[in-house]
């Protein structure tokens, strides 16, 4: 019963989109491993533009539990995604950017191990997108 | 487990700009599973301004635990309240405000 009741509530929030919901497999399930995959399974294609966006991240971060992420960008993006391929799925977030919204975004992220955080920023039907190799000396993922 | 979410909002040349540190484990699957606990951590996280969506994103476990983050709109003044509230994944919900200074 409480669930039900739950799920009756949730679509009168004002969220748009929750790409947990309409994206389900880019963030778990065989096709969440690999960034190509979750990309395409979020986008559609993983075929992305290098450039225009910018990317903030540690060279060498001493705890994988808490990676410092900056993202901004002067495109009038639809939506931000960020990636990584150290852990066992690789999409960690999705931003939806509001009309007043400004792509400027920080964030921390645990990392298990060293690896590349992708920023991808969708405008139309272009992904550009920043990558930063990231050095983990202690995983953060408990693992 | 819902405390209260942190939040700073300011206002400058008509850019408004958030930090939000909010209480959570933010327990992965992996973590979960060798702390023998059940997996939780924050899905989606929406703020407002007058029923306006300022931030809006979905997110994963690999948020750091106690998440932070920071965020910039336009077209906010001073003294409106900022609503931010987030959802885990056992439903969980947590609202809390802050005025815009």
């Amino acid at each position: 019963m409480g669930l039900g009741a739950a799920a009756v509530m949730l679509p009168s929030t004002l969220s748009a989109v929750n790409f947990r919901e309409t994206n389900k497999s880019a963030f778990e399930g065989p096709k969440s491993h690999t960034v190509d995959d979750a990309m395409k399974e979020l986008y559609g294609t993983s075929k992305t533009t290098v450039g225009k966006v910018k990317l903030k991240a540690p060279d060498i971060a001493e705890n994988g539990a808490v990676v410092p992420l900056q993202v901004s960008s002067d495109l009038a993006g639809k939506t931000v995604a960020i990636f990584q391929d150290a852990n066992p799925e690789s999409l960690v977030a999705v931003y939806t950017v509001p009309a007043d919204g400004i792509i400027d975004y920080k964030l921390r992220i645990k990392m298990a191990k060293t690896g590349t955080v992708t920023a991808v920023v969708q405008d139309g039907t272009t992904l550009f997108s920043a990558s930063k190799m990231v050095k983990v000396t202690a995983g953060g993922c408990g693992g | 487990m819902a405390k209260k979410t942190r939040i700073k909002a300011k206002e400058k040349k008509g850019i408004t700009t958030v930090k939000a540190l909010s209480k959570h484990a933010m327990l992965s699957y992996a973590e979960a599973k060798s702390q023998k606990k059940e997996a939780n951590f924050i899905t989606s996280i929406v703020a407002t301004v007058d029923d306006k969506v300022v931030y809006e994103v979905s997110t994963s476990q690999f948020l750091s635990k106690d998440p932070f983050m920071q965020f910039k709109f336009k077209g906010a003044n001073k003294g409106k309240t900022l609503v931010f509230t987030w959802t885990d994944l056992k439903g969980t919900k947590r609202t809390d405000k802050a005025k815009i200074k």
